[in-house]
This record gives C-alpha cells, structure tokens and sequence, in this order.
C-alpha cells in the first residue's frame, strides 16, 4: 500500500483563511506516521474554498473546502485512518463526481501545471513533473536563435499587459550587442485585485526561474532580476529558498550544466508602487533611483539597467516557457484563437459564486469563464457588467459577453485583457462608484510627471465624484470625455495611457447609469450615498429596536414595540439597519 | 553624421541623424512650444507640450525626446494639437497657485506666456488649493512649492550640470513635490552649493533670487549684456541684466556648454551686489584717520612725487590685481618693469601663482602646455585632488568634480592635508601633513613609473598601494593642483611628474587643473608675478596697489600695505580694510565699466565686456599712469606685452613631455 498524502493548501490565501492552524492540526496529529505524508502546497484556484486539504490515498485524489480543526480531525479519522470519504465536504474528486471537477475540467493548466500539486519548497518534486526539462533541452539541443524561434512559433505574447510577442521581445535583446545583458521577471502584481503572479511565485517559484533561465540562454544574458513586491513575503521566501536549491542542483550559477552557459538571478523588492510595475520606471527603480517612467526609444532591449539592453518579462510569461520548450510550440499553440495562443490566468472576483483563480484557453467567451468557470451570480442576482484589466481595463455589458478572450477581441471593446483581473458586478453595483474606485487608484499612483495624468485624473475624479453626489451636469460629461481622450493620448506611460479606460468604456456602454445620476439625481444600484435614503416602512415595522441599537450614529429613534423611525440627516447610509431588520422594514430609495 | 530631411508644418527642414524633432524645428525656425525642456538638460518628455503628429503614426509625439527620421513628416500646429496644450496649460494653471498678479515672476514666466500664446483665459476647473509649502529658509532663494508645475528642470539642473543632487520629486499623484535632500529645507541642505542654478531655469516663480525679484523683468530691462564673470580663473559666460544702471540679475549663457550655464553663489549674488557697492568717485588724500577730496592733478602729482622718491631709494613697490584684464596687465607690465623696472612687483596671492610658475616652467620650457581646459574634468576616469578644495576656490570645477565622479562614473581620489572637500564620493581619501606632500608625490610618481614599492612614513600605505594602482590603470586622469600646494613650487614639478607618469595626456595638454582663484591668474603668471617673494620682506617707501575691490585681499598684501611708508591705492570702491592703508586714493572703473580679456582656465580667451556706462568722471589706466610718469620725469616705455600669447600654444603634444628630476628634500 502507498503511503496516503496530505496536501494543505498554504499560499497566501490558504493560509488568510485559516490554513495555519488546520496545518499544525494535521501535522500534529499524523507526525510520526510512516503511511502519511503531510505538505504544504501552493494555491489551486479554489481560493473562496479555502482552507483546502487533498487527500491522496490509494490513487484517489479528494480535496476538501472550508476546513476547521474540527474537520481536519475527523478527516483523519474517518477518510485517512477508515477510507471513508466525507461527501458533504469534498470540493473535487477525481474519481467520482464532485462540485468543483466541472470547473477544473474547463480549464487547461499549463502555467498552474503545478501550483497547488507540488510543495514549492521541494526542488525535486518540481523535477518529478518534468522541472528543469526546457531549460536542459534548450541548452543541450538548442541555439539561442531555435530558443527563440521556438517562442515566436508558440504565438506567446506577454502576459504582463501589453501583449507583446515574447518571441519578438527576446529578438531585439538577443540582436543587441553588449557586454553584459539583464533578464528581469516582472513579479511587481500591482493591480488591485490581481493575485495571479503571486500564486505562481508561491506554488511554483522553480517554473519562473526555469523560463528565465531559458529566456537568459536566448538572449544572452548573465544576470537576472526578480523584481518582486515587498508585500509579497511568501512569495520572496518560496523564490529564496528555490534559488538556493536551483544552485545547489546546478540549474544556477556558472557553468550550468556543464554547457558552458552561466547564470544567475538575485531578488529586487520593490516598494510597492503601481507605476513600478512599467518597464522603463521599474528600470529606474533597479538603478536606485526614483521610480518614474522615461520616454521610449532608447527601449530597453537596446538601453535598459545601466544602459545595457535588458529584456523584461512578466511572471505569468515566464511560468509558461519550460512547458513550451519541452512539449514545442505546436502543443502551446493548439489552445486559443487568432493571434492569441496559449492560455491565460483570470483571477476571478467580485460577484460570483466561485472566485479565485482559472486558467483558460485563450478564446473561451466571457460568458463561458463567469458563468461556467466561476460559477455565475450569487443570489440570483442579474449580470451587470464585467471589469476586466483592473484600473486599465474597461467594463462590458451583457451584451458583449459573448466576446472571446483574445488580445484583439478584448481591445476591440475599449477593455483590456490587462494582467488578468476580472470582476464580475451584479446590479448592485454602480457604474460610476466603479469608475470613481479604478480611478482614484490610479490617480494616487501616477509617478507625477505628466500634468495630464498627474493633475488630469484627479480632475475626472473630481467630475465623477460630483456625479456621484447629484451636482454633475451635462458638461461635466463632455469635459470628462474630452480628458479622457487627451490624458490617453497625451500621457507618457502606459498608467496614464491607460487611466481613463474605466472611465472611457463605462461612458460607452452604461451611458443612462451616468444621467440617472445627473438627470434624475438617482443612483439606480442605490450606492452612491448622497442619493439614496433609507426610511422604515410603517406597515412592516415591529419595534424590536434592532436598528436602533446597531445604528453606529444613532440616527434611529423609536420606543418598543413601536414604530421606528431614521432621521435622514444623521443617517450615514451604512446600511447596517437593512442588515439587522429581522421583518426587512427597512428600503432605500 | 548624416544629413536629414523631414517636412515640418510643410516647410522641409534640413537636420542631423540623431537630431530629436524638436531639434529640427529649432534649426529651421519653427516653433514649437515647449516647458521641461531645456537645452543642455537630458529631455525627459514630461510636460508634453511639444507633442506633434507624426503622418503615419497614430500616436502624439512628445517631439523633445523622439528622434527625428529622414522623411518624416511633421505637423506640430494643428488645432487638435493646440487643444491638447491648452488643456495641458489649464489643468497647470488651476493645479496650483497660479494668480499671476500675486507673483514675482508674472510677466517673466513661460508658463504666462504659454498660456496668453495659447488663448487660455479661463479655467474649467475649480481651483486646487493643495496648500504646499513655502520655503523662505534659504537666506538666497525662495521656493514656493505653490507654483511648481514639476517640469524637472530643476532637479536636472542640479545633478546633471551643478551635480549637488539636493532636487528631487517626492510622493505620487497629486501631491507629487519638489523635495531637497531628504525632506530638510533648502536653507538647511546639506548638498546645495547656493548656486541658483535651479532658479535660472525654473520657468515659473517657484525658484525665485530673493536679489532679483522685483527688480525689473527681463524684458524690462534697459540693456542685456553678454560678459564673462570676472571672480575667478574659470570666467563664466554671463548674461547681464542691467536697469537704471545697476545689475539687476546675472544669468549663466552657455547652457549647451560644459557648465551649463551654472555659476557659482559668488558670480550669481556678488556680481549684481557690486553695482550697488559705494564708489570711489572722486581722488582723495589722507589728512590724519582721514580723507579729503583732492583733485585728480593734486593727488597725481603727490602719488608721483612719492614714487619718484621712492625708486630713487630702491624703496618702491606695486602689487597688482589678478582680476586685471590683459590689457591692463601689459599697461602694468609697461610700467613698473620697462618703465620703471622696480624691482619689488607683484601680484596678489604672488606665493600661489609663483609656485605654479617655477613649479611648471621646465615643462613649458619642453614646449609643453603643463594644464588642460577644466572642463575636460567631466571626461576624466579619475580625478585626483592634491590639497585643494574646488568649491572654495574654483567653485564651478567642483560642479565639473562631483558630476564626473556620480553621474559619469569617473573614480574620485583625494590628497589633503585638510579635510576632504568630497566625502562621501571620494573612492580613495590620503591625509598627509603638508611636510610630507612632496614626498607622497615622489612615492607615487616612482610607483608609477618605475613599480617601486610605495611606503612614506606615517601615510595610509595601502591607501597609496590603491592610488598608484588607480593612477596605472587610469586612461584619462586630471589632476586638481590646489592653491595651497602650489605654494611649493617642487610639490606642482613633482606632481606634474605624476600626470606624466600616469599618461594623462589631453589633446590641448597635460591634465593638470591649477586652482587659480583670480580671473586672470595666467595672464598674471605670464607678466607680473615677481622671481622672488618679497612682500612682507622687503622695506617700501612707497607702493602702488591695485585692486578691483572684488574679492577680499590676502593677508599678506594687506600687511605689506600697512608697513609700506606711502600707500596709493588705485580701486573702484570704498572697500574696507583697503582704503584705511591708503595715502592717496585713485578711483577706478568698477569691473562693469571695463572691457578687456581673461585668459581663462577653460583654454580660452575670452572677453569682458561693459555692461554699464561709467556714469562717473573716471580716468582709465592709460591716461593715469601717462600722467604719473610724465609728472615722474620719465619716458612710458610702452612695450608690447601679451599676456596670454604663449599660454594656450603649445609647441609639443603633451605625450612627449617628459619627467623633470626634482630635488629631493
Ligand atoms: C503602470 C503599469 C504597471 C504595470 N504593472 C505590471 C505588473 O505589475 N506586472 C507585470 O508583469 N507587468 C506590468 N506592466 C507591464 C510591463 O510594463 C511590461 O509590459 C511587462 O512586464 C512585460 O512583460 P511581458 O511581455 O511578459 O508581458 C505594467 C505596465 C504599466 C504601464
Ligand atoms: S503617464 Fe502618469 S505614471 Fe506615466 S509617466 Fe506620466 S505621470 Fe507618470
Ligand atoms: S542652488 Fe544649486 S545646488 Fe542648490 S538646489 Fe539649486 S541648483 Fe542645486
Ligand atoms: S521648481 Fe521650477 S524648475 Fe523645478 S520643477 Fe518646479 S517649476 Fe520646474
Ligand atoms: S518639452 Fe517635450 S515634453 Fe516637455
């Protein structure tokens, strides 16, 4: 008999949701066992599942959500010690049906091949599943140009945002001629509600260092940056002790392989700045100096770190060339449409049933990832609009769901496919409230060098927040198109090229949400604060006094068993007395 | 390079490969509006007023930073293209403070003048008032945060030309900010040399001359005079601001130079200061502790009278300026050695520049210019500083120090027997006591020209072992020869030793830089610095001085004057403690008044110029010491001296200069 595995998932939000805990309860209770063997592993996707335990006995594999201690013991009892499986909890079975196999069998795992199966901080489990494969064959049986040629054969472009062929990118750093080359991985994740580059980092930190080994190897550098987010320290830990072990194992360092080729790569924190996450400005910041985007040309293919060429590529990029290297670009290309190959990580937020993180074949509809992959709308509620890109992206309708996830298609919208962040709104949500968070996100984080997206976002904030508040008018709208075109236009850098695209694509296609707004003076999700008002229908009130005592501002009044009533100028709009009203007395108009 | 053609506003336009777009227009006369860019400053496309249309490309090009291509063709007026500068001009203008009526700079600002050129006499926007400070710490300059449209120029300025690095942005989005240092005032930086660079290009009020302001716009003023900063040996080229007859602001002219159109705090504040100073108007004679006005005859006549006696007697002297033009220092020349040949003649600071003449002659003998143009500091891979400090002396050198060491990456090395003027960039710092200057310097020049091991008792040894390493392996080395140790003159022969040894060879010379504080210290060496050191020593009945009352005498003038029987001081200004020496005092033009030429450190002669009518009834040098040999009974011997002829040829390239043996002491 095989000896039964434990695997906890204890990346970031494994453990944000209690994974700690239940993994000391289980290493407690099994340490000493001969037929047990409990890891930690990275994330799997399932984050709003999380804590997840799989349980692999007799070539079974069974994951379990939501786990306490109180469940972790009895998984022990009755699945590891009894064979007995604990139904009402499974979340994926891969024997039998479970509730999560539809969602993983969408999915086409190429850059999460190993994120949540492997323990990260075990180099050989990560050579078990064919680590270090691309970069021996690349070195061994390939020259840099067959590397290269490989990568524009597969059709990868860079999953940081832009799209650009990675092929291409390596092209121009390989044709510079200099003494000494940089190969960065752009490991900065600096949209708000992305947390994809994190998970490869923390689940599968040796397939980031693997493509940049390869990616080294074709462009002929010797010297490679991680420039991570300080707010990342999992990440920076799993990558610290992969980097030990890749040198150890020789997959690192001077002569690697005995091929002749070295290379090596130290870690960058960065300080958590959004506009750090640009190339030219993350440049800066690796020099020590200010992080602040310069113009282009000189790019830095040609004139990066230092003034030599220096190529950057996103983490997400990077995870896929081992896989492309050793099963070759036709496998990689099969997936996706057009000039989109490959797959892309979404991760998946807001409004639905099941969030976390998907990796999709490229082309797949909207409709098909939020309402297959992600499960749909809770409540039953209606779709509203989808975010894509996060504060670059735009917003879709409906109608456009049936746009497949392709550079072009996504463009074609105003959207972009950005980093992979995407939130799913329901009807609750309002559009300009939406606009106003992507923005005042972006308007914090302009570098500060262009007037037009330094002192022009906030200007569209300013807009937008009178909107918010009933005082905007119809030229408050025209000025608002009229700068967001120019600051896109006009900007140096992709933050600002790219800061009005909320606000640009909710404009165009949720254009009545905004007059209700400056029309009727009404927010039709009821969000924005000043336009609503919460009253206590006297019909339905029962005097239990509830809100009244949960109000944090005391704006109710009302004895017992009598009616109740808000004051309207006290009233915050928290919503705390539709919360706690046991009859729903309580309506915002 | 390669000819380039490009069609700009369908005019065709004639320019050079690697030329940007704006670069282009600018050769061939179209304007193109334009705010953080400056030249002489690297364009980092941030205001993006210069944006233009490119036919065959959808994006707006910034047109300071994008390279111009054969063929392309440019559109830089269009009305799309105005709209998006006005906007630019309208989200700056309600940004911050921008009530122009409240403001020093209104009618000298560029971005006034954008916006009236643009047509901007609204906003749509609710003013922002962010409430940043105003920093009124610095006794020099004013900066008020309220006005800065963060064009950078500043911080460019700063570390690309001054290299202080005191300017820098701090925070992001909106309240994005000019910062110093590390958040200190300006008047408590630590790194700002006062230098006002940062106020001459800054094109709002935000960086302001507390001097200047209020004094006359630019364009209010009555004359605009292009001259050379006369206060020290590097003569920087200057823009003079005159109104109602004074100097209303001085500005740096050679922004695409090497200097960048710096200037140092001296030339900056001193210089508009001097126009302000009390004159001497008018000659005067000592009657007890003090003057009384005497006519130019009377005076004349009693100074000559004085002088005759005195160089009957073998008893008289005359020290001169340094800060004399050319020109001037021939008339001395003609005077007090073909004239009167007087065998006590000097100049001020006469140890200095002595030290420097004996120390170089047997390499000028060779033929050989012993010193290079100062600016070729900033192309150096290791500068060597012997017992100098550049900011006190040369200022604008220790600008070129600090940017080639930071910003070109070039190595730093300091030999002193003070404190080290660079700390904190100085890759390798000796201290030597000044008995034991000149034996480091043997040591060295042995270690590098014959490998000999290096050990000077009492020295850092492996401190020195690094230095000769450096000194080897160095390509283009500069040596920083300071006053102080040029008062040897076997130091400067020896050190001169070095810079062969080390091959630093430039095309005009070797390269040494002589800290020589006054303007016109080469031209001095070359005509009025005596053989031997007498003042203090000798035994005056009578001396002459000169002094442009620019900058304080030395000590050692001063106490000659003092022991000196008679005293006539020929000088512009009622400056103290000179005039209390005198025994007849003869007024002089002020150096706005003058013209003439310095022989520069830079490798260049170049001209002073007036830059204000004298206003009063002056005599020149030339009428007054006609007149006061005439009144001696003796014939001027006018002979043709030029001060500067032989000191910018050279007869042999600098790499066939060979070493010179130095006794050893
Ligand atoms: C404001 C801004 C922020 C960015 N942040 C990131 C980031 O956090 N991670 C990333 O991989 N790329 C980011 N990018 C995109 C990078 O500039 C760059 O295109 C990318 O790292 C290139 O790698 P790729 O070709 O593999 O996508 C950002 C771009 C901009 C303009
Ligand atoms: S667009 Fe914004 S973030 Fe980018 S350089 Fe300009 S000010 Fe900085
Ligand atoms: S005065 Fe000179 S050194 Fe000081 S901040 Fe301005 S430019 Fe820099
Ligand atoms: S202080 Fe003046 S020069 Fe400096 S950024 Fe502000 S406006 Fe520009
Ligand atoms: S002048 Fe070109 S961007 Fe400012």
């Amino acid at each position: 008999m095989s000896r039964t595995i434990v695997k906890v998932g204890m990346a970031s939000c494994g453990i944000a949701a209690g994974g700690g805990p239940v993994f000391d309860k289980l290493h407690s209770l099994l340490d000493g066992r001969d037929d047990v063997e409990v890891k930690k592993v990275g994330c799997i996707g399932f984050c709003y599942k999380e804590p997840l335990v799989e349980i692999e006995k007799d070539g079974v594999c069974v994951t379990y959500g939501e786990v306490d201690s109180a469940l972790a013991e009895e998984i022990v009892e009755k699945h590891i010690d009894q064979g007995q499986i604990l139904k009402e909890h499974v979340v994926l079975n891969n024997s039998a049906e479970a509730p999560e196999n539809p969602r993983l069998e969408n999915q086409v795992r190429i850059v999460l091949r190993n994120t949540g199966l492997i323990d990260p901080e075990n180099i050989d489990e990560y050579i078990a599943r064919e680590g270090y494969r691309g970069l021996e064959k690349a070195l061994k049986e390939m020259t840099p140009m067959q590397v290269i040629q490989e990568i524009l054969d597969s059709g990868l472009r860079g999953r940081g945002g832009a799209g650009f062929p990675t092929g291409l990118k390596w092209k121009f750093a390989h044709l510079a001629k200099a003494d000494k080359k940089y190969f960065v991985c752009n490991a900065d994740e600096g949209d708000p509600g992305a947390f994809m580059d994190r998970s490869v980092l923390e689940g599968d930190p040796h397939s980031v260092l693997e493509g940049m080994a390869v990616g080294a190897y074709a462009i002929g550098a010797d010297e490679g940056i991680i420039y991570c987010r300080a707010e990342y320290p999992l990440a920076i830990k799993h990558l610290n002790r992969a980097l030990e072990q890749a040198r150890e194992r020789g997959f690192l360092g001077d002569n690697i392989m005995g091929t002749g080729f070295s290379f090596d790569i130290h870690i960058k924190e960065g300080a958590g700045a959004f506009v750090c996450g640009e190339e030219t400005a993350m440049i800066a910041s690796i020099e020590g100096k200010r992080g602040m985007p310069r113009p282009r040309p000189p790019f830095p293919a040609n004139s990066g770190i230092f003034g030599k060429p220096t190529n950057i590529n996103n983490v997400e990029t990077l995870a896929n060339i081992p896989w492309i290297i050793t099963h070759g670009s036709g496998e990689f290309s099969k997936y996706g449409i057009g000039k989109s190959r490959g797959t892309k990580v979404f991760a998946l937020a807001g409004k639905i049933n099941k969030g976390g993180l998907a990796e999709v074949p490229m082309g797949m509809p909207l409709r098909d990832v939020i309402f297959d992959v992600a499960g749909g709308i809770p409540n039953n509620r209606k779709f509203k609009a989808v975010q894509l890109g996060g504060p670059s992206g735009g917003c879709l309708p409906e109608e456009l769901l049936d746009t497949p996830v392709d550079y072009e298609s996504i463009n074609a919208t105003g959207a972009i496919m950005g980093s992979g962040g995407m939130v799913v709104m329901d009807e609750t949500t309002c559009i300009v409230d939406v606009a106003k968070f992507f923005l005042s996100f972006v308007q914090k984080e302009s570098c500060g060098k262009c007037p037009f997206c330094r002192i022009g976002t906030k200007r569209m904030l300013e807009i937008l927040e009178r909107i918010s508040e009933g005082n905007g008018s119809h030229e408050d709208l025209d000025l608002l198109a009229e700068l967001a075109v120019q600051i896109k236009d006009g900007s140096l850098c992709g933050l600002g090229q790219t800061a009005p695209n909320p606000v640009l694509t909710t404009l165009k296609y949720f254009k009545e949400e905004y007059l209700a707004h400056i029309d009727d003076k009404k927010c039709p999700a009821k969000v924005c604060t000043t336009l609503i008002h919460y009253s206590i229908d006297p019909e339905k009130c029962i005097g239990c006094t509830k809100c009244a005592r949960n109000c944090p501002v005391d704006a109710i009044t009302g004895e017992v068993k009598k009616l109740h009533v808000i004051n309207d100028d006290i009233c915050v709009r928290c919503g705390k007395c539709i919360e706690v009203c046991p009859v729903g007395a309580v309506t915002v108009e | 390079m390669s000819e380039i053609n490009l069609i700009i506003d369908g005019k065709e336009c004639k320019g050079a490969s690697g030329d940007t777009i704006l670069q282009v227009a600018q050769k061939n006369d179209v304007y193109i509006p334009t705010l953080c860019y400056l030249k002489g400053l690297t364009p980092i496309g941030s205001c993006r007023m210069c944006v233009v249309e490119v036919e065959g490309n959808a994006k707006l090009l910034t047109s300071c930073t994008t390279p111009a291509q054969d063929g392309m063709v440019v559109n830089t007026k269009t009305q799309k293209l105005f709209n998006y500068r006005k906007q630019i001009l309208e989200l700056l203008f309600a940004g911050r403070n921008h009530f122009c009526m409240f403001c020093s700079q209104s009618g000298d600002c560029e971005l006034q003048t954008l916006a009236i050129e643009h047509g901007m006499d609204s906003v749509r926007y609710p003013y922002l008032y962010h409430d940043f400070e105003n920093d009124a710490t610095s006794e020099d300059l004013q900066m008020d945060h309220n006005r800065c449209i963060l064009c950078g120029r500043c911080i460019r300025v700063c570390a690309e030309k001054v290299g202080a690095h005191t300017l820098d942005l701090e925070k992001r989005g909106w309240s994005a900010n000019i910062i110093t240092d590390l958040g200190s005032k300006l008047g408590d930086s630590e790194t700002c040399v006062h230098c006002g660079a940062c106020a001459q290009v800054c094109p709002t009020g935000t960086i302001t001359i507390r001097d200047f302001v209020y004094r006359g716009r630019r364009n209010d003023c009555d004359d605009v005079v292009e001259s050379i900063c006369p206060l020290c040996s590097l003569g920087c080229e200057i823009k003079g601001y005159v109104r109602t007859g004074s100097l209303t602001r001085v500005e740096g002219s050679n922004l695409e130079g090497p200097d960048g159109g710096q200037l140092c705090h001296k030339g900056r504040w001193w210089l508009p200061e001097s126009t302000e100073r009390e004159r001497l108007s008018v000659p005067m004679i000592r009657e007890g502790s003090t003057f009384r006005e005497a006519s130019w005859e009377e005076a004349l006549g009693l100074a000559a009278s004085k002088m005759k006696d005195a160089c009957q007697k073998g008893k008289a002297g005359a020290i001169v300026s340094g800060l004399s033009t050319d020109e001037e220092l021939s008339v001395f020349h003609s005077v007090f050695k073909d004239t009167l040949d007087l065998k006590y003649f000097d100049c001020f600071i006469g140890d200095i520049l002595r030290g420097f003449k004996k120390g170089f002659e047997p390499f000028v003998e060779q033929g050989v210019k012993p010193f290079t143009a100062a600016h070729n500091i900033t192309s150096s891979d290791l500068v060597l500083i012997l017992d100098a400090d550049p900011q006190d002396e040369v200022p604008v050198t220790a600008s070129y120090i600090r940017v080639n060491t930071i910003i070109n990456g070039g190595k730093l090395a300091n030999i002193s027997s003070a404190t080290n003027p660079f700390k904190g960039i100085t890759d390798v710092d000796i201290k030597v006591s000044p008995e034991k200057m000149f034996n480091v310097i043997t040591a060295l020049v042995k270690a590098v020209s014959e490998n000999e091991p290096i050990e000077v008792s009492g020295v850092d040894k492996t401190a020195l072992e690094e230095l000769a390493g450096m000194l080897k392996e160095a390509n283009r080395p500069v040596f920083i020869f300071g006053g102080n140790f040029a008062s040897d003159a076997k130091a400067v022969t020896q050190a001169t030793n070095l810079a062969i040894a080390s091959g630093s060879i430039f095309e005009d010379g070797l390269g040494i830089v002589p800290m020589v504080r006054h303007a016109n210290s080469l031209a001095a060496i070359n005509t009025v610095v005596g053989e031997e050191p007498w003042i203090g020593k000798a035994d005056i009945d009578c001396l002459y001085v000169s002094s442009t009352g620019l900058i304080p005498e030395d000590s050692q003038s001063l106490e000659a004057m003092s022991m000196a029987r008679f005293c006539i001081i020929h000088t512009p200004y009622m400056v103290h403690p000179l005039v209390n020496m005198a025994d007849v005092l003869i007024p002089s033009p002020a150096w706005y008044e003058r013209s003439g030429h310095f022989c520069t450190i830079e490798g260049e002669r170049r001209k002073l110029n007036t830059m204000v009518k004298p206003q009063l009834n002056l005599k020149g040098l030339g009428e007054i010491f006609s007149t006061l040999t005439e009144k001696m009974g003796v014939k001027l011997n006018r002979s043709e001296v030029q001060p500067c002829e032989n000191i910018f040829n050279s007869t042999v390239p600098a790499d066939k200069a060979c070493q010179v043996a130095v006794e050893e002491v």
